[in-house]
């Protein structure tokens, strides 16, 4: 039994938090993962859409989390946060980009401010999942299929019985109508 | 931060929530409900048959805890440690504390201050025994949470785990409240005795009320090696003299085994410490409870003040 660690407050994050981390095997051990991880978060904050594999994105998006919303709750001001996100974020003109991009944009939000899906696995390549991890409100198209037109979706089949009725419907008026 | 803002809007999206995100953690995702900034692609059509009722804009209390609550009542949080959480027990544990808390005044402390426990003893000659030390460490959560009291009687260092909702304690006095520079003041076992002795008749010392707790940055002085902990690769705070007794292998040994980096992995953090949110809603379970508690001992303190006067004429 631990007692919490109260020092720094923390905001709760919106995503799944494995109660382990991942090690990420590294000859340098954790400061390599970290270094691993710094180079993630860096091409995440860049790009805003990356592709990997899963274990890295699940660890790295995480960080890239609570440097977010660390930047949202203590601002720019802040010694700490600042020294925390000169760490994190390898090329330095990103630091400018989460504190005046990325911190009005997720401001008021209510979700998670990355968004990962799990990506094919090309054959017969590596034996590791692959993953995207991206930046939610990103300029790209979206990776979410639109199932709204598909035929047997059980809402698409009763908008299409609806519509073959009306039209049994409008017919029998017609023919009624013409006699 | 417009943290009432946020709030506000958590409750408007709580209502059209559809989707929740199942989180490893026991508490429920209140925040996570789809935003409503969201670009839909469905349009909604200008004249909508159903209008939804205006729902009364439900204005978020002011936070009436404390800001120091988290230091004052450590053990009321739970273990962050994931796999041991169990939302029912910790419920339950904390109802057990406030009963406890109601029998018995259980005062605040820091590590570094000065306590006396009077506790039953069946072995004692009046079937109480009263400890006079300091405090070296505070551990565990819940109602196992405990602490080391540490002293030097006739020439011995002598520590007692007490655990702090231990039905046998019968007294806790806090005779110098105040805090010292590290977390924990295991290194006093290595110290000049001087430094953990405390006189058993010592008088308590009041603090003004409302005054911030000090703050001692006194700094103790070691005994020579051999010590129970390899004390330098702990970057202490409160030893004056380390130096003298290092050698350049443990200097060596210890910038070894430094981790730097550990201040920025703020995942690690994340997952020893619980998060604002759930603090907020712990402690605003047992607030009232524990803020009637602590009128009732100023009223109590005030009373015994009055009534005993120390120097009889």
């Amino acid at each position: 039994m631990n007692q919490a660690d109260v020092t720094k407050l923390m905001s709760q994050l919106r995503i799944a938090v494995r109660p382990n981390k991942r090690n990420l095997k590294n000859p340098d051990g954790p400061e390599g993962r970290l270094l691993k991880l710094r180079k993630t978060v860096t091409a995440l904050m860049k790009h805003e859409r990356i592709e990997l594999f899963y274990n890295r994105a699940d660890e790295a998006r995480g960080y890239a989390e609570l440097l977010i919303s660390n930047a949202i709750r203590y601002g720019d001001r802040h010694k700490a946060t600042m020294e925390l996100a000169d760490y994190w974020l390898l090329e330095k003109q990103l630091v400018h980009k989460l504190f005046k991009v990325l911190v009005p944009r997720y401001e008021n939000h209510n979700l998670s401010y990355t968004r990962m899906y799990k990506a094919p696995r090309d054959y017969p390549g590596t034996y590791y999942r692959q993953s995207v991890l991206e930046l939610r409100g990103n300029p790209y198209p979206t990776l979410d299929t639109d199932h709204s037109q598909n035929r047997n979706l059980l809402h698409n089949v009763l908008l299409d019985e609806a519509r073959k009725e009306f039209r049994r419907q409008k017919l029998s008026d017609l023919v009624k109508s013409s006699q | 931060m417009n943290l009432t803002a946020r709030v506000v809007v958590n409750r408007l999206a709580q209502q059209c929530a559809y989707k929740r995100i199942v989180t490893f953690s026991t508490k429920p995702a209140e925040h996570a409900v789809p935003a409503q900034d969201e670009p839909k692609n469905v349009e909604v059509p200008p004249a909508a048959p159903t209008q939804t009722p205006a729902v009364p804009p439900t204005t978020p209390r002011k936070p009436i805890i404390p800001a120091n609550y988290r230091f004052v009542y450590p053990e009321f949080l739970p273990d962050p440690k994931v796999e041991w959480r169990n939302s029912i027990r910790e419920k339950l544990e904390r109802l057990d504390m406030l009963e406890r808390r109601k029998q018995i005044d259980l005062p605040e402390f820091y590590v570094g201050s000065v306590l006396a426990v009077t506790s039953s003893d069946p072995h004692a000659a009046g079937k109480t025994s009263r400890f006079v030390g300091i405090c070296i460490n505070r551990d565990r959560c819940g109602l196992r949470a405990r602490f080391v009291l540490r002293n030097v009687i006739d020439h011995q260092g002598m520590e007692v785990v007490y655990e702090l909702y231990d039905p046998t304690i019968q007294k806790v006095e806090v005779l110098r409240l105040e805090k010292r520079l590290d977390d924990s003041l295991f290194y006093l076992r290595d110290a000049l005795p001087e430094y953990s002795t405390f006189d058993e008749n010592m008088e308590a010392e009041p603090l003004e009320e409302g005054a911030p707790v000090p703050v001692n940055d006194i700094k103790v002085v070691l005994r020579p090696r051999p010590w129970l902990e390899r004390w330098e690769r702990q970057n202490l705070r409160g030893v004056a003299n380390i130096d003298q007794y290092l050698k350049d292998k443990h200097r060596l040994s210890s910038a070894r085994v430094q981790k730097p980096w550990e201040k920025y992995d703020m995942m690690k953090h994340y997952r020893s410490t619980i998060a604002e949110e759930e603090q907020t809603e712990i402690f605003a379970e047992v607030h009232t409870e524990l803020h009637t508690l602590e009128l009732q001992r100023k009223r109590n303190k005030r009373k015994r003040t009055f009534l005993k006067p120390k120097h009889l004429a």
